[in-house]
């Protein structure tokens, strides 16, 4: 889900796009199916967190193109900055000033 | 269409309801052949399991909308009236108009015709109650009823009237609060495949001398259900399954309790299970994960 939001942080993208942003982002680390991404999306929507920003017709097939929404950026942000913290623990212990 | 289109196509057809396949089901098939590899005709593993899982998480978004409570009652019932139907079918050759009533009622309650499935489960529950009861003031049924198939058991021979009024009457009160409010929605035409199964005695997996065994195919239906309850609940964080293997489970504990001095620990094990994840069912809503898993 976390790759998800990410994706989806600069502008509204489709399901294959999403699927590739992802796979870049996490550096081929997560590769979701076509059927879990979707599931992913649907309860992301259910929960207000990325919306439908439009839907276009291409090659006879509809596609929606999703994109972050305000809950969604505030919960992406303080995830963001939970990890941050969590990761200071170890790197401010590791590396010291 | 190219082979592998028309797998997919196979595939989203045994995964997806029709409504989200009626809405979105080109747009994730679109999807599919965007990432498949040219030239290949069957469908990746790890597609095939998306898709699957993917489906049956998209069954359980749908069928969590609406009141939980009124939607877990009606699911019990439906649960409960599908068991009463399962115990009267073997019988159907001596007693077959009231397995058509009880079978009537499991029609109208999986339809949501909420009256017409208290009518049906009042006048089999009253049949039943009275072949329990051995007292037949009218319509009299030479006892005990044997089976034409399924069982060999004679009808009953495992329960008495308190238990089989237990379970009408579970049924025919979750009724009376059903006809308040709007009707229920229709219910999965897969209750009918589970009555056979329910109804089939199979090896009995519990002692076979015991006074009241558990058929292999009721206990593998019983808990296969009750698992899929916990992982409905845990998927959509919402209690409706855990009423009704609350209320399944009320029935079953019924039965138990009135040969309580004859339970062996095999019948304590098979209730300890029922109960547990019943339990568990109603426990997963409130577990509190992260706001963005991974």
């Amino acid at each position: 889900m976390y790759y998800v939001l990410v994706a989806l942080l600069d502008e509204p993208l489709h399901g294959h796009a999403i699927l590739k942003a992802v796979a870049e982002l996490s550096g081929r680390r997560v590769n979701p199916s076509v059927g879990t991404l979707y599931g992913i999306l649907e309860r992301l929507n259910d929960r207000g967190l990325i919306a439908v920003d439009r839907e276009e017709t291409v090659g006879g097939r509809s596609r929606r193109y999703f994109r972050l929404a305000e809950d969604g950026r505030g919960v992406l942000e303080a995830e963001a900055r939970r990890m941050q913290r969590a990761a200071s623990l170890v790197i401010d212990r590791l590396s010291p000033a | 269409m190219t082979p592998i289109e028309r797998r997919y196509r196979l595939l989203m057809r045994l995964a997806y309801p029709r409504g989200y396949r009626s809405d979105h089901g080109e747009e994730v098939l679109g999807v599919l052949l965007d990432c498949a590899e040219p030239g290949r005709t069957v469908p990746e593993a790890r597609q095939v399991a998306g898709l699957v899982s993917g489906g049956l998480r998209e069954r359980v978004r749908q069928a969590a909308r609406g009141e939980a409570w009124r939607d877990g009652l009606h699911l019990g019932v439906t649960a409960v009236m599908a068991g009463q139907l399962a115990a009267l079918l073997p019988y159907a050759g001596r007693i077959g108009v009231w397995v058509l009533v009880s079978a009537a009622g499991l029609l109208a309650v999986s339809r949501g015709r909420v009256w017409p499935a208290l009518l049906c489960a009042a006048l089999s529950g009253g049949k039943a109650l009275l072949l329990a009861a051995a007292w037949q003031p009218v319509d009299v049924t030479l006892l005990p009823v044997y089976p034409g198939f399924l069982t060999d058991r004679p009808l009953f021979a495992a329960s008495g009237p308190a238990a089989v009024g237990l379970g009408y009457a579970v049924v025919c009160c979750g009724l009376l609060v059903l006809t308040a409010g709007p009707p229920p929605g229709p219910r999965s035409s897969w209750w009918w495949a589970a009555v056979p199964v329910a109804a089939w005695a199979g090896p009995g997996l519990l002692a076979i001398e015991a006074t009241l065994p558990v058929g292999l195919g009721r206990l593998v239906l019983e808990v296969g259900l009750l698992c899929l309850g916990v992982w409905a609940a845990r998927t959509a964080r919402d209690a409706r399954w855990a009423l009704a293997a609350a209320l399944h489970l009320l029935v079953v504990s019924g039965q138990l309790t009135e040969r309580l001095t004859e339970l062996t620990r095999q019948h304590l094990t098979y209730w300890g299970l029922l109960a547990a994840l019943t339990a568990t069912a109603a426990l997963v809503p409130g577990d509190r994960r992260r706001a963005v898993p991974n």
